[in-house]
């Protein structure tokens, strides 16, 4: 197996203010969101990062995306660092999150084709592959309604597409079905599947078992920032649950749930 | 560049297709337009008295000389009073204009070269009383003195017009130009910049391939020309309102006196300005969490901005060296463009002086796109 993602030793701390310190009853300044963090990613699977709310998850794939830089260690994406080759991760990458926001004043179509602008592709590229995704997404019916008009599975559809407008190889997806309905989290959920038939490397974060259940071929639990357990589905559902699995590692890790 | 390209088309499509953002270019410079030639149109009013207009007076022991009395009379249109109280009261409530005392022997006295007191009573309030008074004075203190004259019937100020105008224009100018381009830029870049921030649509743009660098020019050079367009929507409302404005001073058509070279000069100012400016809010701009904190974080560079236009309207004859300072040079040249004495090294100093601060805050600006601490802090 081809090893695309090489996460090595990866740490972030921030800054805690002082209401922060209050809130979380500590008298340290700083507070570690991932700690010395290691994993590997192989070339066509669904990656899974499990994790309660606070373990870590979006921080470390904000820095796998170059959005924030780790304080020590390095990952490397498909052999290029997020550190020092932060611009050919960049074109090498998908990134969606609920963080990431799209401009309301557009439409889909606008931004579509801005964002492709950006990475470079040539416009017919840009509309060839605008078609296809709209048309598969059901976008080509809003296109040239304003963003900030359309529903949120619509505009997560958006978002989605733009965020691989130029068909990237890895793609690292944070929570990708957060507050949608039933129906459009399948549209969504379907094509991670066909992503990862298309030879796509996927990184997946949540906290949904059966999201996990259904897409990952292996699965990282994180919790206090800390990688707890590692393995392949089939094993950690060998003899129960995911979910089970998930609180027994978390009880032995951090103790009582509260 | 085909990346800085996109992101100032981006930014066009942004504000022109916005039809609130276009109104904010070109509503200025109707409101300069419009607030303007009113003021002028007004002041004009007040400044000249109608010439028809007869004083209501009331006077006592009118001296029996004719040439005093046919020019009084010509002025004023007397009315009897039981009583100088009474008439006092109607000056006060505006009814009568002046009352005019003379003593009961003002000729003879003249003659006997005593001083005799004339009383004049008038209210000050009321423009045709104090008009009135201004007039009376007059009449009153050229009678019986005609050994000399100053200035009569003719104007004793030999600057022409085109160098009356420039001296005022000088003097306002540069405080002008400051204010209208600093309200421009303080238009966009909150919005452009912490607006952005805020919503969190400048993250989206980090993860692609595109520089920094390439993002802080685009965006500087889009937002300068919507604030260099603002500014010369205002520039235009002054220009055109200025013969109205200047109406009451001088004669003549006030844009015709500088020439196309001069307003080509003031257009690179302008611009030069703009991009120091932009720069500058911009760079405020992204410290800011929200447009709202970033507008009253620019509120105190928008006063320093303004005191650079006052500084150099108290700056007659500066030294070349003042001409290198950003922004402060520049106002000294709009000042001195406005006198038409402008000299060629000191419009280049200054324009090279903002071009040199521009390139140095958009380099900032990359470094602060840069900056985690900067960009995500909440």
């Amino acid at each position: 197996m081809e090893e695309i993602l090489k996460v090595e030793n990866l740490t972030k701390t921030f800054k805690l203010s002082k209401k922060q310190q209050k809130l979380e009853k500590t008298r340290t300044k700083v507070k570690v969101a991932v700690d010395d963090l290691s994993f590997s990613a192989y070339k066509g699977e669904i990656f899974g990062l499990l994790g309660p709310n606070g373990a870590g998850k979006t921080t470390t794939l904000r820095m796998l995306a170059t959005l924030i830089k780790p304080d020590s260690g390095d990952a490397f994406i498909d052999g290029k660092s997020i550190i020092t080759e932060e611009d050919k991760v960049r074109r090498k990458i998908g990134f969606l999150t609920s963080e990431l926001k799209l401009e309301d004043f557009f439409t889909p179509n606008y931004l579509f084709n801005f964002f492709g602008e950006l990475y470079g592709m040539e416009k017919s590229a840009i509309v060839e592959r605008r078609n296809t995704l709209f048309a598969r997404f059901g976008i080509d019916r809003f296109a040239e309604i304003k963003f900030s008009n359309l529903s949120t599975g619509m505009k997560q559809k958006v978002s989605l597409v733009v965020s691989i407008v130029h068909d990237p190889e890895f793609i690292i997806f944070d929570e990708p079905t957060n507050g949608l309905d039933v129906l459009t989290a399948k549209v969504v959920t379907d094509f991670l599947t066909e992503l990862k038939n298309d030879g796509k490397t996927i990184i997946l974060s949540t906290h949904i078992f059966s999201l996990i259940e259904k897409l990952c071929d292996r699965v990282g639990i994180i919790i206090n920032g800390k990688l707890a357990k590692l393995d392949s589905l089939e094993n950690l559902t060998k003899e129960k649950s995911l979910e089970e699995t998930f609180f027994d590692v978390y009880k032995e890790i951090a103790g009582d749930l509260i | 560049m085909k990346n800085i390209l996109t992101i100032l088309k981006k930014e066009y499509a942004r504000f022109f297709k916005d039809r609130r953002m276009v109104m904010s270019i070109f509503l200025p410079g109707i409101m300069i337009f419009l607030v303007y030639t009113i003021m002028g149109t007004v002041m004009e009013k007040v400044n000249q008295p109608d010439p028809n207009y007869k004083y209501t007076a009331y006077v006592e022991n009118m001296p029996q000389d004719e040439v005093l009395s046919a020019t009084l009379s010509q002025t004023l249109d007397m009315k009897p009073y039981a009583s100088v109280d009474e008439a006092k009261q109607e000056v006060i409530d505006g009814e009568l204009d002046l009352i005019i005392l003379f003593p009961q022997n003002f000729i003879n006295d003249i003659d006997a070269e005593t001083v005799p007191n004339i009383s004049v009573y008038y209210n000050m309030a009321n423009d045709n009383s104090a008009n009135g008074y201004a007039i009376v004075n007059s009449i009153l203190e050229s009678f019986k003195k005609p050994s000399f004259t100053v200035n009569s019937g003719e104007n004793g100020n030999l600057a022409e017009d085109r160098a009356t105008v420039g001296k005022i224009l000088s003097m306002i100018m540069p405080m002008l130009m400051f204010s209208l381009l600093a309200s421009g830029c303080i238009a966009f870049a909150p919005e452009s910049i912490a607006g952005e921030k805020e919503r969190g649509t400048l993250s989206t743009v980090f993860i692609t391939p595109i520089k920094r660098w390439q993002i802080a020019l685009g965006k500087i050079l889009s937002l300068a020309s919507f604030a260099t367009l603002s500014g010369l929507s205002s520039f235009i409302g002054l220009i055109l309102s200025l013969p109205k404005f200047m109406g009451g001073i001088v004669s003549g058509d006030t844009i015709a006196y500088y020439s196309v070279g001069d307003y080509f000069m003031l257009f690179a100012l302008i611009i030069s300005v703009v991009l120091v400016i932009i720069s500058a809010f911009a760079i405020v701009s992204s410290f800011a969490k929200t447009v709202k904190e970033a507008n009253s974080l620019i509120a105190p560079f928008m006063i320093v901005i303004i005191l650079m236009g006052v500084f150099s309207m108290f700056t007659s004859s500066p030294s070349l060296g003042l001409y290198a300072i950003p922004l402060l040079g520049s106002g000294l040249a709009f000042s001195s463009i406005m006198t038409f004495t402008i000299s060629p090294l000191g419009f280049v100093l200054s324009i090279i002086s903002n071009l040199v601060a521009a390139a140095a805050l958009i380099v900032a600006l990359s470094f602060m796109f840069k900056s985690e601490r900067i960009m995500f802090n909440k």
